[in-house]
């Protein structure tokens, strides 16, 4: 969990910022993703790694949570035979710091619990903060 | 099926690991009752691990020849079924992915399971040895549900098939399909044993098996 919210992301600080966000998610997401079920048993209820991953940031422009950081969401799509499944993984990418988080039912949880982690929710994350006057 | 337990067995593990959240755990998340649905899982697993190769010696001849043996593996297989492995299986049933059609497969699976245990059991004691072979062979079908459901996933999932519906019919396929085919195999052994008697029923049942073995090594 450190590593993906202490370690800025120098990508991020580049001028497309729906780039940088989907390199980010990219390498400190999928790509462990990807290594982590390489190793796993296809022998398991559990879902079957999806052929490919893509990831798509639908708006460039960045909100403010809570606690007045700025988060950009994004969103991963997957696909297991010829069709793509959109929205797969929803998540939001804190530009200042890099660190990554992502929707399990209601609540979002750092990105790391996908890798395995435990990692509890985290109640101001990407969730967007009042309007000021 | 030997097979498919110790790849089923070797791939939970992971279950048990407190450091780590495997990916069966993952997607269920957020969980209801996160607290009972682990403990549930690590009985049901564990409980699996223990009693799936326990019901496969059990329908060995080897074992079914040794009385004595085979009364006393069945009488733990039988407890640890009953009192773990399905009312374990029955809280995960809830939290099912893919919904209460999913759950009830689950839960329509365990009670096959129970309730054809307690009649083996019953018939046993009876020593009914027809009855008993039919409520066992109900048993194993449905605790086989867990190996073919698996590699049914994987062969769907090779096909290209979404996994939601996979998941349902990986499930629904096997639960109703082993219960047939137990069915026809009690069935058939019935009519062998009205038409022959039991020793020579059980005879030709050996040799039904061995034709083909034999066929393969030729």
């Amino acid at each position: 969990m450190l590593g993906l919210l202490l370690v800025p992301s120098l990508a991020l600080a580049a001028d497309s910022l729906p780039a940088a966000v989907q390199h980010r998610v990219e390498e400190a997401l999928l790509k462990p993703l990807a290594e982590k079920e390489k190793d796993r048993s296809r022998f398991s209820r559990a879902r079957l790694p999806p052929r490919e991953r893509r990831v798509r940031v639908p708006s460039a422009t960045t909100i403010r949570d809570a606690s007045d950081h700025e988060y950009v969401a994004f969103a991963v799509d997957v696909r297991f035979g010829d069709q793509w499944q959109e929205n797969d993984i929803v998540g939001c990418a804190y530009p200042q710091t890099g660190a990554l988080f992502v929707k399990l039912g209601d609540e979002y949880r750092p990105a790391d619990v996908l890798l395995g982690k435990n990692a509890d929710p985290a109640p101001v994350a990407c969730v967007p903060g009042k309007p000021r006057s | 099926m030997a097979l498919g337990a110790a790849f089923i067995t070797a791939s939970s593990i992971v279950y048990f690991r407190r450091d780590e959240l495997p990916p069966f755990v993952i997607e269920k998340l957020p969980l209801r009752f996160e607290a009972l649905w682990l403990a549930s899982l690590r009985v049901h697993v564990a409980s699996a691990i223990v009693t799936f190769p326990l019901c496969i010696l059990l329908m060995t001849r080897a074992l079914q020849r040794r009385a004595l043996l085979h009364r006393w593996i069945g009488r733990i297989a039988g407890a640890v079924i009953l009192f773990a492995l399905v009312p374990s299986g029955a809280v995960l049933s809830f939290e099912a992915k893919g919904g209460p059609f999913v759950s009830a497969g689950f839960l329509l699976s365990g009670a096959l399971v129970a309730w054809f245990m307690v009649k083996g059991v019953l018939a046993a004691r009876r020593k009914e040895l027809g009855a008993h072979r039919r409520a066992m062979l109900h048993v194993f079908a449905q605790m086989s549900v867990a190996v073919t459901s698996r590699a049914l996933l994987f062969g769907l999932d090779a096909a290209g098939m979404s996994p939601d519906v996979a998941y349902v019919v990986a499930l629904w396929c096997p639960v109703l399909g082993s219960a047939a085919i137990a069915e026809l195999l009690a069935g058939s052994f019935k009519r062998m044993v009205k038409a022959h008697g039991l020793k020579m029923a059980m005879f030709r049942r050996a040799r039904f098996v061995a034709r083909p073995v034999a066929r393969v090594g030729r």
